[in-house]
């Protein structure tokens, strides 16, 4: 298993954050909009979360579609736009953690998961940079 | 949350049974027996907040207020657990004015009125659209009526006593409104708002949204003098524009009168003004204006309305009368109820005035109103050698007065030739009879009348109508002892009149259960059958 560089934990955390990002993100959408329903949510503030929401998906598919074809065909370039990729979606998790308009107790639980999982892949991707190189 | 207390309404005193009144001493809580306010927290939407609570400890001798700040949390998985958005849980403080701001702030708000979007009546017709799409076809109540550019203008002071255009006419609203004018004369003739012209030049769409206009004609011209005489001019109805004539200004428009006739569906078809035209004096800085609009359906006399379709509270209740020689229900059909004109006559009881001679009044009667409980009374004084037929004769008239109507309508828009929407009036007599006079040829007269209208409430839950469903007229007697001579006497008549709801309880009713409807195709079973 020395001729083998791809990681195996790491594209089965790929994976299984993928499963975990759409749960995420129909979760968070619907939340928003119970949100928009229960509070007073004023149109500005309610399209500004409803967009970069939207911007970590696209931001997320990107990174994951990166991540595990660098870490499939061993090469540096696409592990390391996903590593970049990821420092983003860290910071929109850390925005929709404690800066959204209104933080719910099942937003905190699901950024934080999800920031959980980002750290454990960034953890995971510069080890398999470092192994490649 | 500490510093909050709702049950604190007297000041500098203690509140009782108040736990978190500041003004209540120790000896004070020893007297209360529960906490009026267990607990006063902030909002309960968030995660953790702090909570105020209040208890008192009857067991201890003497009982004592126990105060405990604690931090409540929410176990939801949806408590709110920040906010980023200032005013989101609470109301917004209005701006406090600066140096800086005060111009636009007065702009915003320095009018006599203002809205959340000022300019949207003018200009945002088209917005409207999207929740008035399936209603198109004709007015509703209480929509303004809409000319080519805007709206139908009916003058009414707003806030001061001076006129403001602004106020559109509201369909079937009858309005009428009078206000004051600010005028020059030296300009008279160029002031818009006093010349005819004004009121007329405006086209009405006959349907909101639609091409069609109604012109508005004028119906007739009255000249008032300077000194209040008004005559109607015969002539042709033109247009008669202000122009000055030595030092008076005339032809300038005192009032507006305008008769909008609809049909039932809602769309105008016809527009009348009638004028008010005078001369005003050099002198004269202002003039007052009135301003009077109602409403007629097409192929209808306008009878005025106590209610539509419910009796609406404090409006005459209306009544009538079967023509005579229609006895029988086979002529139901053809007959209709015959009212008097006015509203306020049509059903009546006696009035009270302050002097309580029941003839000094002349036939004093005041109207009854639906919903108004209304008792009245007065005296009557009997010369001593009065006979029994006159004076029952006499105490009749006054308790019924001279028309007494025999059918009440059931609804406040029920028409005269619907005979089943009006109720007949059902008439009871009770005597009073004493033991002691039995012996004696006992002459009745009548001394009360008592008027019960039972009344239900009609239709939907949500917007219930008023009905009248019974009315009873109790006339009660009592037994008069004549005397051939002896001093007057007098007695004491009375009518009342009392509403009583006898609506059965609200049932809800729901839509049907929808039913599948499911069927085969009749070669479904093919090639078997």
């Amino acid at each position: 298993s020395s001729c083998q560089l791809s990681s195996v934990p790491l594209q089965i955390l790929l994976c299984a954050h993928g499963i975990y990002y759409a749960f995420y993100f129909a979760a968070t959408l619907a939340i928003i909009v119970y949100k928009s329903q229960a509070f007073s949510y004023p149109d500005g503030f309610l399209v500004a979360d409803v967009v970069l929401l939207l911007l970590m998906a696209a931001l997320e598919v990107l990174r994951l579609q990166l991540g595990s074809r660098g870490n499939l065909t061993e090469e540096e370039a696409p592990l390391g736009l996903s590593l970049a990729a990821t420092a983003g979606s860290g910071a929109l998790s850390v925005y929709f953690l404690g800066w959204q308009t209104y933080v719910l107790r099942a937003d905190v639980i699901l950024n934080a998961l999800l920031l959980v999982a980002y750290g454990l892949e960034s953890v995971l991707k510069v080890m398999a940079i470092a192994a490649l190189v | 949350v500490a510093k909050l207390c709702v049950c604190d309404l007297l000041v500098a005193q203690c509140d009782v049974n108040c736990c978190c009144d500041p003004d209540c001493t120790a000896d004070d809580f020893s007297l209360f027996t529960t906490c009026s306010v267990p607990i006063v927290t902030g909002d309960s939407r968030l995660c953790s907040q702090k909570a105020a609570v209040y208890s008192l400890d009857v067991e201890a001798n003497p009982p004592e207020r126990i105060f405990k700040l604690i931090d409540q949390t929410n176990p939801s998985l949806f408590c709110i657990h920040a906010t980023n958005y200032e005013e989101a849980l609470s109301f917004r403080s209005p701006e406090m004015p600066t140096s800086e701001n005060f111009d636009r702030l007065l702009k915003e708000f320095g009018g006599p009125a203002f809205s959340a979007e000022p300019d949207n009546w003018n200009t945002n017709l088209d917005a409207e659209n999207p929740s008035d799409a399936n209603e198109t076809y004709g007015y509703e109540y209480g929509v303004p009526i809409q000319t080519v550019d805007a709206f139908l203008r009916l003058p009414s002071p707003v806030v001061s006593s001076w006129c403001s255009d602004a106020n559109p006419a509201a369909f079937l609203v009858n309005q009428a409104t009078k206000c004051t004018r600010s005028v020059r004369v030296e300009k008279c003739d160029n002031i818009r708002a006093l010349s005819m012209l004004f009121y007329t030049n405006c086209s009405i769409l006959a349907v909101p949204r639609s091409s069609q206009v109604v012109n508005i004609s004028i119906q007739s011209i009255t000249v008032q003098s300077l000194n209040g005489t008004r005559t109607l001019l015969n002539g042709s109805n033109v247009l008669r524009l202000p122009m000055l004539l030595d030092e008076l200004c005339i032809n300038v428009v005192l009032g507006v009168s305008y008769h909008v006739t609809h049909t039932d569906a809602g769309e105008i078809i016809e527009a009348a003004a009638a004028f008010v035209l005078g001369a005003i004096k050099k002198e004269a800085l202002s003039i007052q204006q009135s301003f009077e609009i109602s409403f007629t359906q097409v192929n209808t006399e306008p009878v005025p309305l106590s209610g539509n379709p419910g009796y609406v509270v404090g409006l005459p209740v209306r009544a009538g009368f079967r023509p005579q020689g229609y006895p029988l229900p086979v002529d139901i059909d053809t007959s209709g109820i015959i009212q008097n004109t006015n509203k306020h006559s049509q059903f009546t009881i006696l009035q009270s005035t302050a002097s309580q001679d029941c003839l000094a009044a002349q036939g004093a009667r005041t109207p009854i109103l639906f919903g108004y409980n209304m008792i009245s009374g007065c005296k009557l004084r009997i010369p001593a050698a009065m006979k029994c037929q006159p004076l029952t004769q006499t105490l009749l008239d006054l308790l019924k007065g001279q028309s007494f109507p025999e059918y009440v309508a059931s609804f406040g828009n029920s028409q005269s030739q619907d005979v089943l929407d009006w109720v007949p009036i059902t008439h009871l007599h009770i005597s009073e009879q004493r033991v002691s006079l039995l012996f004696q040829s006992s002459c009745q007269i009548p001394v009360s009348l008592e008027l019960e209208v039972k009344w239900t409430k009609y239709g939907s839950l949500v917007n219930p109508q008023a009905r009248i469903v019974n009315v009873t007229a109790t006339l009660t007697s009592t037994a008069w002892k004549r005397v051939s001579s002896g001093r007057e006497r007098m007695i004491p008549v009375m009518s009342s009149v009392v509403f009583t709801d006898v609506s059965a309880p609200a049932e809800p009713g729901y839509k049907a259960w929808p039913t599948i409807n499911i069927k085969l195709p009749h070669d479904f079973f093919f090639p078997f059958v």
